[in-house]
């Protein structure tokens, strides 16, 4: 791929215009559904960009005591892996710009990368309660990551391949793989949403726009970035799972309806529930998402060794 | 919660339009202060009464039974103590006056003279 | 029961009093020195008759020689009693008034202004505390033996020696002092993790502060801090006319508004022994039940709100619209209503509106059922609130407390039944009693008490009594004392007013439900986990703002010192939902 190609797909698409775009847009369908499903207008379509604009224009306050250079990097460094992910994933329905072999795999851990940042920054500062939101940020990141990655790994299994593209494009040849694996489905869904801590999971950040936990003390630019980091990988979560479990994304029209679809699911959980049935939390979370995350890859295995490919 | 969250999705939202669409203000809303000259007989039994010190009566002609009415929007709490108080019943709250917020100071003192007859502020129309 | 009751109160008391009498069969009138009134409270206590209900302080200096002997009860005639001598000029009395139902028994001490000194009667009453922290700052009264030595209302920069209540009181005198050492600090044993809370939130209300010591997950220690919203509305009433006082006092709190302006004016009224319309009663009782029905709805999104609950939130909220526009309909404002006067109501109810209430209480009915639902059977909910913050019946009647809150805990207090007051005598209520004393069971009096609402009104209207909405009140109150105690959605509210025959009250003093409900709180968090502190507090319903109006406040209070972490609002709610559906460390 040439030099101009490469430019191309890393600022224009799917790189950073399309991803910035595309993830704006994306929030503002996610907030108008939430909105409309609790009776109110919510926002106009310009909300996220206004939000984004006005943090950038917005004091930085840098507090004491903390690592400047962490504290101003690690922003870029959240938002710029959640750009990196975006490259390797069917994004608009087109193919992947790079690939390699064992891609989902790094672009799992590039979506991981975001709780990562945040989990330091919180600890970054000197903010008592920050550390204490840093630490559940990233016991939250332990509880969801695990499960969320082995429902990726079931329709990875059933394609033969670690490469998202061949997943993909597997998926779009065979049944639709929500009915196949159901469980697998909703771990994925719903480790999705506890990696971006949307309600019923809302970790550090809060339904309303006060942050505070582990992004207390970030102000301006650097919450700016960290937010769209979060819309990003909102896009990129919608995107991946469709790709897997809603039978591959080929084109454009099919990215739009089968993304959208499921972004209404996961508008409709955050305002159905206060927060899911889960008693225990880290415990049963890890007992009962991953196992049946477990549960549905044996069956996987089993089925596959006995012949039935699914 | 399911059959609410359902329902809503089809249902109008419940967020009123406001100022795109206003809608009218119930009778009894407790706007501007009106006094009407000519029933009033400079008693001050509302100066009296009122919480905020808001009202002023400023004598012109006491024989002739001439004031003016210094009114402070800013001090009212419109409560229409005021208006229960006067025995003339000269006073009333406006229904459509009460878009009052203001940037400029000086139009938070409403001086009501007595020009001649007949109140000297004009409701607006009802819609 | 009472005037039987009130005799042998009397009579079991009379070794340490030095006078008493019986002002009318609910008023038992008591004096006794101050070295006599730990022994005369600890022997009260031993009858069990009764609860404290507010400890209200009184400075003597004034141009008349102080109140004569009788006592009002309000609605009813004042009651007939000796004249004695009250009041001499440079005293200072301090009233304990204990209650059952109708009744009052007040314990008076007088002590002098230079040497204003009482023994704290905490120990035999543990909800005095707030109420002894309050006499000792507003009016100087040394209350000796108080546990805890911060300020709870007046700002930490406060000069010393200044007391705002005292009539010799000058506004010039309360220059703030600077470096004055905070009052925050619950006083842990230094290596403790203190978690304080405010009193800058940016998600709360009202700002307040709360300390909890916490070993882990489990608090260990709690203390609050009040007073960030100090208004000075008693002082202020003093410098007022009697129907200006009406104004001010609904402003003490926008959710119960017009349950104050009910208490005073009923106060007033029973001072200048006035006989209200019987229409005009109804119209106030309807109007009352309104706003509790508007206050338990926002209540309950902001509790649903602070268990994580936004849709639950969103939705309440949504339907509180619908009583804040019958009160629009009806009295020209959605909050303070400014309905009531001295001698009635302004606002009359016609057939129009009597219908749109009517629908109104019908589509209410129907989301409270469906609220009930969702209290007692989401699971999620019920995580959060069943067998969370128990206060169990005694501990409820130890620390005092009122309202919803007592009634969650099997206390069948209700002052609308108990001692009926404006129309609740024609209109009878049922008070929502629980026996789980959980968070669940607040919740669930609260709306089980909205259908109770939604029935009273109907009822009101049905029987409607025709008449005037209101009798002209005098200028001048003549002299004398009243108390009115009414049930506001929070709980038992207690005003104390005196005048000395003028235009102006010569005291004022109100006691909000939510400083009874306090004691109870700091005490049951201990044990409990963090959290379930939002809940828990959210439990109560807090009305900061009813709590904080004694004084003219200067400066408001500043954050902890350095070395203390801070909290906001915001961060415990938070913390509290992700406790309990997102991750835990």
């Amino acid at each position: 791929m040439n030099v101009v190609l490469a430019l191309v797909a890393l600022l224009l698409f799917p790189g950073v215009l399309f991803l910035v775009t595309a993830s704006l847009a994306y929030e503002y369908v996610d907030r108008k559904l939430v909105a409309r499903f609790q009776n109110r207008v919510g926002p106009r379509w310009f909300q996220p960009l206004a939000d984004f604009i006005k943090l950038l224009v917005k004091e930085e306050i840098v507090p004491d005591g903390v690592n400047r250079g962490l504290f101003n990097g690690l922003p870029l460094a959240a938002l710029a892996g959640a750009l990196t992910a975006g490259l390797y994933v069917p994004m608009a329905g087109l193919a992947p710009s790079w690939g390699f072999r064992g891609d989902l795999v790094a672009t799992v851990y590039l979506l991981m990368m975001m709780t990562l940042c945040i989990g330091l920054a919180g600890a970054n500062t000197q903010d008592r309660f920050s550390l204490v939101g840093a630490v559940r940020a990233l016991t939250q990141l332990f509880s969801y990551e695990a499960p969320f990655l082995l429902a990726l790994l079931g329709p990875a299994i059933a394609a033969g391949s670690w490469r998202i593209a061949e997943v993909n494009g597997w998926a779009r040849e065979h049944p639709w793989m929500i009915l196949t694996q159901p469980l697998g489905f909703i771990v994925a869904l719903i480790g999705l949403m506890g990696k971006l801590e949307l309600p019923p999971f809302d970790a550090p950040e809060a339904e309303t726009e006060i942050v505070s936990g582990a992004l207390t003390e970030y102000s301006g630019r650097g919450l700016a970035f960290f937010r769209l980091g979060r819309d990003i990988e909102l896009l990129i979560g919608l995107t991946l799972i469709s790709a897997f479990y809603l039978g591959g994304l080929g084109s454009p029209l099919q990215f739009l309806g089968k993304t959208l679809a499921l972004l209404f699911v996961t508008a409709a959980l955050q305002s159905l529930f206060a927060r899911l049935r889960i008693d225990q939390t880290v415990g049963l979370w890890w007992r009962t998402g991953a196992v049946l995350a477990l549960v549905q890859l044996l069956v996987l295995i089993a089925l596959r060794m006995i012949g039935v490919s699914l | 919660m399911l059959n609410d969250v359902v329902v809503s999705m089809f249902r109008r939202p419940f967020t009123e339009l406001y100022p795109y669409r206003v809608k009218p203000a119930p009778d009894r809303l407790r706007g501007k202060l009106l006094w009407d000259e000519s029933k009033c007989d400079g008693c001050k039994l509302c100066v009296r009464d009122c919480p905020a010190r808001a009202i002023e009566v400023e004598v012109i002609d006491r024989a002739a039974n001439r004031y003016a009415y210094h009114y402070h929007l800013d001090r009212c709490i419109y409560c229409a103590q005021c208006v229960v108080s006067c025995p003339h019943h000269a006073l009333s709250m406006s229904r459509t006056l009460y878009h009052l917020a203001s940037t400029d100071k000086a139009s938070f003192v409403e001086v009501y003279r007595a020009a001649g007859a007949g109140t000297c502020q004009e409701e607006e129309p009802i819609p | 029961m009472s005037a039987a009751d009130l005799s042998r109160i009397q009579g079991a008391l009379a070794p340490w009093l030095t006078g008493s009498r019986l002002a009318s069969d609910t008023r038992l009138d008591m004096e006794t020195p101050a070295e006599n009134l730990l022994a005369a409270v600890t022997a009260f206590r031993g009858l069990a008759w009764g609860y404290l209900s507010a400890i209200t302080g009184l400075d003597g200096l004034g141009p008349a020689a102080g109140p004569s002997a009788s006592e009002a009860a309000p609605g009813g005639a004042p009651a007939q009693g000796s004249a004695s001598q009250h009041g001499t000029l440079g005293s200072i009395e301090v009233l304990y008034q204990f209650c059952q139902g109708p009744c009052l028994a007040t314990l008076r001490v007088r002590v002098p202004r230079d040497r204003a000194e009482v023994p704290s009667i905490s120990g035999a009453v543990p909800s005095a505390v707030l109420f002894e922290r309050e006499l000792s700052e507003m009016l100087g009264v040394h209350v000796t033996g108080l546990p805890g030595g911060k300020r709870q209302f007046l700002p930490d920069d406060w000069p010393p020696n200044v007391f705002p209540l005292r009539k010799d009181f000058l506004v010039e005198s309360a220059a703030p002092v600077a470096d004055s050492a905070p009052s925050v600090g619950s006083g842990e044993a230094p290596g403790t993790f203190i978690v304080p809370i405010g009193p800058q939130h940016p998600a709360l209300k009202e700002p307040g502060h709360f300390e909890f010591a916490v070993d882990g997950e489990i608090i260990t220690g709690a203390s609050i801090r009040l007073g960030y919203v100090h208004r000075g509305i008693e002082k202020a009433a003093e410098d007022r006319s009697w129907v200006q006082g009406l104004y001010l006092v609904e402003r003490i709190c926008g959710i119960c508004s017009h349950i104050h302006a009910t208490a005073y004016a009923l106060g007033v009224e029973a001072l200048a022994g006035m006989t209200i319309p019987p229409r005009g009663q109804a119209i106030r009782t309807l109007l009352c039940e309104l706003e509790r029905i508007h206050s338990h709805l926002l209540w309950l999104g902001v509790a649903a709100h602070e268990a994580g609950f936004d849709t639950l939130f969103m939705f309440s909220w949504r339907d509180r619209e619908t009583v804040m526009d019958l009160l629009e309909q009806l009295t020209g404002n959605r909050v303070n209503y400014a309905a009531n006067l001295i001698g009635g109501v302004k606002y009359e109810i016609d057939a129009p509106a009597a219908d749109a209430i009517r629908r109104g209480m019908d589509y209410l009915e129907g989301r409270a059922r469906h609220y009930l639902k969702i209290v007692t059977t989401d699971e999620s909910f019920l995580r959060r609130t069943r067998g969370v913050g128990t206060i169990s019946r005694e501990m409820s009647e130890r620390f005092g407390t009122v309202g919803p809150t007592a009634r969650a805990s099997g206390v069948p207090t209700d002052l609308r039944a108990a001692a009926p007051y404006a129309a609740y005598g024609q209109f009878p209520v049922t008070p929502v009693v629980d026996q789980r004393c959980d968070q669940e069971a607040r919740f669930v009096v609260r709306v089980r008490e909205l259908s109770e609402c939604f029935r009273v009104v109907r009822e009101i209207l049905d029987r409607l009594p025709p008449g005037d909405l209101s009798i002209p009140a005098p200028r001048k109150v003549a002299e004398g004392e009243a108390v009115s105690r009414v049930e506001a959605p929070r709980g038992e509210l207690f005003y104390y007013l005196r005048s000395t025959g003028g235009v102006k009250p010569d005291r004022v003093k109100v006691r909000t439900p939510s400083l009874c409900n306090w004691a109870a709180v700091v005490n049951v968090v201990i044990g409990q986990k963090l959290a379930d502190v939002p809940v828990i507090l959210a439990g109560i319903d807090p009305c900061f703002s009813c709590n904080d109006r004694s004084l003219t406040l200067r400066r408001r209070g500043k954050t902890g010192a350095g070395g203390v972490e801070t909290w906001s609002w915001e961060d415990l709610r938070t913390y509290g939902i992700r406790w309990y559906g997102g991750g835990r460390s």
